[in-house]
């Protein structure tokens, strides 16, 4: 596709018609266009208009539903940074992308470096691993989140939607007791999956997870050694994702 | 871009977008008499796109709940600057109507007899409230200013949850003309609408 080409999928996209694979494509080139960015943002507003005249008003026993699930739902934590790496202006883009990019490398060197030195074999996956991280960060979507429980440790997860690739890390997080593993989950819509184990070596561990589709949050909880079927609650660590 | 030197900037119907930010930041904070107002405020416009592009009824009420289920749980990510409360919402709710169809099983229903009869009669069945009238006056005037190519793209995708090359098929158009019919008809609309 010439660039002349994605420069004319604003409108198609704004209004959800650019299907799959070539969505991903355009949203990179989101990341990177900031008048395509602009008229997106322009095109949704406007389209915004067609909700509005289209408004019909609904069965009155909807609302009593919604109030009702509402209660059950847990909300996203403010308290989750989210950091997405796109931005109307490109100079922040460049900025918060070093900055993100560097807070989350550091976090990377900590759990690797360990790794590095206790396993002198394991050099090449730790070098694979930094190739996955910095290619996930340059990916347009790519959102960083970190969550701090003080003692209890910090986890930080790296993800990108668009190339469904998601690398999480944790710090100072507490050995598991003997007999016990770290097991990773994702949630969709309140199934969870799980998503391999944490071997954390002096609290830190690295999680590559890909596939990870619509998965809408993520945890850490402790399970009997080799892991459960279904997660153990309450969990260690647990974020929600993005969409 | 050179469409925008030409934008005519018209009086609108200011759809309360405001309150609706400042709801949204009240619902982040797990305010639940905010969010039965944000409800309010927006389920009539989510009902009434979901149903346009779900069409089942029962199905278009399990996407509009989810819709406004996901605002409560996600409102903490909204901010300001990234456009209207109300245009997060209708975002969502339209990506979910279509993720909705998409999925194969409903696919079957959603003959060309349909979307086609829905462009001739786009606003019936609507709430007979005032802000939605004049909305719908000023939508349908504005929807008048585009070529018909334009316009039958533009419903097709948004109210019909139509990919673009199901619009070109639809039309009988080719791929490229489909994508800048598109573009030009939202910044034609964008402009007689005067949406910043
Ligand atoms: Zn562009």
């Amino acid at each position: 596709m010439t660039t002349a080409d994605i420069h004319a999928l604003t409108g198609a996209y704004a209004v959800d018609a650019v299907p799959g694979a070539e969505r991903a494509a355009f949203e990179r080139h989101l990341s990177e266009c900031e008048s395509c960015a602009q008229e997106v943002r322009e095109l949704r507003e406007t389209a915004t208009r067609l909700a509005l005249a289209a408004a019909e008003d609904p069965p009155p026993a909807l609302k009593a539903r919604v109030l009702d699930q509402i209660k059950t739902v847990r909300q996203e934590s403010p308290s989750a940074t989210v950091t997405p790496l796109r931005h109307r202006d490109r100079r922040a883009i460049a900025l918060r992308l070093t900055s993100v990019a560097a807070a989350v490398l550091l976090a990377a060197a900590v759990a690797l470096g360990v790794l590095v030195v206790r396993q002198n074999d394991e050099l090449d996956q730790t070098r694979a691993r930094a190739a996955e991280m910095s290619e996930i960060l340059r990916a347009g979507d790519a959102q960083v989140l970190t969550v701090d429980k003080g003692k209890d440790g910090r986890m930080t997860v790296a993800m990108s939607r668009s190339e469904n690739r998601m690398l999480l890390l944790t710090d100072d997080l507490p050995n598991p007791p003997e007999g016990k593993d770290l097991q990773v989950w994702t949630g969709h819509g309140g199934t969870m999956v799980s998503a391999g184990f944490l071997t954390p070596d002096n609290g830190d561990a690295v999680l590559e997870i890909s596939g990870f589709g619509d998965a809408d949050a993520i945890g850490v909880t402790l399970e009997p050694d080799g892991g459960s079927d279904s997660p153990t609650l309450p969990a260690v660590m647990e974020v929600p994702l993005p969409a | 871009m050179g469409e925008r030197v030409r934008r005519v900037r018209e009086a609108r119907t200011e759809p309360a977008n405001d309150v609706g930010a400042e709801l949204m930041q009240r619902v982040a904070r797990g305010d639940e008499p905010a969010f039965e107002k944000l409800y309010d405020l927006l389920v009539g416009p989510v009902f009434g796109l979901v149903r346009r592009i779900v069409r089942d009824p029962a199905q278009s009420e399990e996407v509009v709940q989810e819709v406004m289920v996901e605002l409560w749980r996600s409102a903490a990510r909204y901010s300001p600057e990234r456009g209207s409360a109300t245009t997060w919402a209708m975002t969502l709710a339209h990506r979910r109507a279509v993720d909705r169809v998409r999925s194969a099983q409903a696919a079957t229903d959603r003959d060309e007899t349909v979307g086609r009869r829905d462009i001739g009669r786009p606003f019936d069945e609507v709430a007979e409230q005032v802000t939605t009238r004049l909305e719908q006056e000023q939508v349908r005037r504005c929807l008048r200013t585009l070529t018909d190519l334009q316009r039958e793209s533009v419903l097709l995708a948004y109210y019909g949850g139509r990919t673009y090359r199901e619009v070109g098929e639809l039309l009988g158009t080719p791929l490229g003309t489909i994508k800048t019919r598109l573009r030009d008809g939202l910044i034609r609309l964008r402009d007689c609408l005067g949406v910043a």
